[in-house]
């Protein structure tokens, strides 16, 4: 059931991103109302699917992580990262109509859900001592927003470094018509990125947490801490830049586009790790380890 | 059958100085509609009368009338003027009414100026449902052009792609604050529209105060020293620059000082003077952006081409709409005949029932009821073949064999479509003054 129901949310995707990018070709509000549409459908068939596993699943679920799931996929966190960034990027199209966004975020969504629901990875297995671990919820949540608000970011700031270079060329290009200010992106941008800072803050803390439930350690050395840490600290300078400097346009939005690589290279520490391995070395690479 | 037609001259035809002399004014607007409306033969007639063309298009019961009109429209125009019969004046009337036809293609103006036609030409009591349907699916195909194509996309004008870029950039100017320094036309225009577009401040800079105050009055804006220009360049926004001056005022150095002092904040600057005002290297500058008049006549040619490349598909929807129209008015025509038909079929059936009734003698009601029965589903077996065929075919030459076959062409006409039948104001209802209401109702109803 859940998995019929993600299917059928991956097509809705597929459908919106068809809808979108039409729509840089031919300008028509009839399509950005379709992808909005199909991406809203998307993503309730989406979250029926995790409340269907959480449902129908005994033992194995990330959407369980921290409530009695004793195990998780790879493919599930794509998944909840995909939802999360679809999720916040309506919420940001309700207030700002940020079409343009939408053509970036619904390709990117279909292209991590592909993987994520068409191959199959190996079943991970959880530390019996997280399987009831509140940190253990709380971090996968934080992460998963303070990714999903990352995205975003990174998303406006790759748009901003279009927008602005076109500008500073006086050669504006055929999607110029579509592109929001440079004001608007930035500003968006901007508060993305805070709560984005604030996500992986509360995310890091309580990796942290569930880390030292499971191995002892609150401060493993691993690339997936490396990568996080420094993309949290390249955050917290970037927010400090702008608060005391007052940094803002080409240089923030580059700042934002590093530090979300970085978070891909988290996420990419995670899956490296290797998947067969004792019980007591599976706590060391759970997605609880922070 | 009445035909559309078209008399008239554009600035395809003819100079300024020659439009500027026929234009019609809008106190003579009412007189000239009621001249053209006491033309023989004439059914219906606008006048559009825009800077940029002076057209009659009219429905009228032959087209000779066209010669009429052309005469109405006097001799200096009549010399330069096109006439344009049926199909294409249809054409002719879609593509103007999209923008197709106009000066700058695109624009939005004439679409406004359509419908302000109309409305006179309503008000005078010149144009009735034929006219007013056409021009209801002239604008209708309009708005799919500007909604469907990028050929309204775009500024390309000095000024409004100058307002344009400020708003890519800034995003909402209210809040925000602009500065004028210089007393150029250009500039003034800009600041005006600007202004008009949200920004709440305008400064205005100039050597002489004097100057300044009066420009500030003039602009509604507020006077300001230009000693004062390196905390202006941090307070504006926007600076539009139009000066005599042989040499930079607003330098790299001078930007760049006022750019941290706004902590980053984007800074637009647009520079319509010869020689230029800004220092071109302060566009290098992070968040600052310097436009001279090259780099906005670079953008509008750039737009301009733009419109240009969609002029194509803006063609195919024209043509496309005017496929849909010219078959509704075929539906209509066939609707007319099937009820003409009908209509005369029953009546003879009627007749015949009563004759027959009289001629048999005192029957009860069941008797008669079925006798008169009788006669209805003969006739509606009769026409059944030829009702579903002229559906079928939706008008055209069917429903005109049909009508010359059994002699309808005299008959009343029974669809609400006698305004395009009228022929002269002597022939028009008490109420005819709703008939056109109802169709400015379906006009606007399908903007």
């Amino acid at each position: 059931m859940a998995t019929l129901l993600v299917h059928i949310a991956l097509l809705a995707y597929a459908a919106a991103a068809a809808a979108y990018l039409v729509w840089l070709v031919r300008p028509r509000q009839a399509l950005v109302s379709a992808g909005r549409t199909l991406l809203f459908a998307g993503l309730l068939l989406h979250l029926g699917s995790f409340a269907a596993a959480v449902s129908l699943s005994q033992g194995e679920g990330l959407a369980r992580a921290g409530f009695g799931s004793d195990a998780w996929r790879g493919g599930q966190l794509f998944s909840l990262l995909a939802a999360a960034t679809v999720a916040g990027y309506l919420a940001l199209d309700l207030r700002y109509r940020l079409p343009v966004a939408g053509a970036f975020v619904a390709p990117v969504t279909v292209a991590v859900m592909v993987p994520a629901h068409l191959v199959h990875g190996g079943t991970r297995p959880i530390a019996p001592e997280l399987t009831h671990s509140l940190a253990l919820a709380v971090h996968v949540f934080s992460a998963a927003a303070g990714t999903a608000a990352l995205a975003l970011a990174f998303a406006l700031s790759l748009l901003y470094l279009v927008s602005e270079r076109q500008l500073k060329s006086k050669q504006p290009g055929r999607l110029f018509a579509r592109l929001p200010s440079l004001e608007l992106i930035e500003r968006v941008g901007w508060h993305l990125s805070v709560w984005g800072f604030v996500f992986l803050s509360v995310a890091i803390a309580t990796g942290s947490l569930v880390s030292h439930e499971s191995s002892g350690s609150a401060f493993p050395i691993a690339p997936k801490q490396g990568f996080a840490v420094l993309a949290w600290a390249l955050l917290a300078g970037l927010i400090q830049a702008r608060l005391v400097a007052g940094w803002r346009g080409r240089r923030v939005a580059l700042l934002v586009v590093a530090g979300f690589l970085l978070l891909v290279g988290t996420y990419a520490g995670l899956l490296a790790a290797p998947q067969h391995v004792s019980a007591a070395a599976a706590a060391l690479i759970a997605p609880g380890r922070g | 059958m009445p035909v559309l037609l078209c008399v008239g001259l554009s600035h395809k035809q003819v100079p300024i100085a020659v439009r500027e002399q026929l234009a019609v004014s809008a106190e003579d607007l009412p007189g000239r509609l009621a001249r053209l409306r006491g033309l023989a033969g004439v059914r219906e007639a606008m006048l559009l009368s825009t800077c940029n063309r002076l057209e009659v298009f009219a429905v009228a019961d032959a087209r000779t009338c066209a010669d009429d009109l052309l005469r109405d429209l006097g001799p200096l125009a009549a010399e330069h003027a096109l006439t344009r019969y049926e199909d294409e004046a249809l054409l002719h009337l879609f593509r103007v009414t999209a923008s197709l036809d106009s000066m700058v293609v695109g624009e939005a103006q004439i679409q406004g100026q359509v419908k302000e036609a109309h409305a006179r030409a309503l008000e005078a009591g010149a144009c009735g449902a034929a006219l007013s349907r056409a021009l209801a699916a002239a604008l209708s195909a309009a708005k799919r052009v500007r909604t469907e194509t990028a050929i309204a996309r775009g500024a390309v004008s000095i000024s409004s792609v100058a307002v344009q870029m400020a708003h890519k950039v800034l995003g909402d100017l209210s809040g925000r604050a602009v500065l004028l320094i210089g007393a150029g036309e250009m500039a003034q225009l800009a600041a005006r529209e600007l202004h008009a577009g949200g920004a709440s401040e305008l400064l205005v800079a100039n050597r002489s105060a004097a100057v300044a105050e009066a420009l500030a009055q003039e602009v509604g804006g507020i006077a300001v020293g230009i000693a004062e220009l390196p905390a202006l360049l941090e307070r504006a926004d926007v600076v539009l620059c139009s000066t005599a001056a042989h040499q930079p005022i607003v330098t790299r150095e001078l930007v760049g000082r006022a750019i941290k002092a706004r902590r980053y904040r984007a800074l637009f600057l647009i520079d319509l003077a010869l020689p230029r005002n800004v220092e071109p290297a302060a566009n290098q500058l992070e968040n600052v952006y310097v436009y001279d008049l090259d780099d906005l006549e670079g953008v509008a040619a750039q737009n301009r081409e733009l419109r240009q490349q969609e002029v194509q598909r803006a063609e195919a929807i024209v043509l496309e709409e005017i496929t849909a129209y010219a078959r509704a008015k075929q539906e209509r025509a066939a609707v007319r005949v099937l009820a003409h038909l009908r209509a005369q079929a029953q009546a003879l059936a009627d007749a015949e029932v009563e004759r027959t009734l009289s001629l048999l003698g005192p029957l009860n009601e069941r008797q008669q009821k079925s006798v008169r029965s009788m006669a209805t589903a003969i006739v509606n077996k009769l026409l059944h073949g030829p009702t579903a065929r002229l559906r079928g075919e939706q008008g055209g030459p069917l429903s005109d064999a049909a009508a010359e076959l059994f002699g309808l062409q005299d008959a009343p006409d029974v669809s609400g479509d006698d305004a395009e039948r009228r022929s002269s104001p002597e022939e028009q209802p008490q109420d005819a003054s709703r008939k056109p209401q109802a169709d400015v109702l379906s006009l606007t109803g399908r903007k």
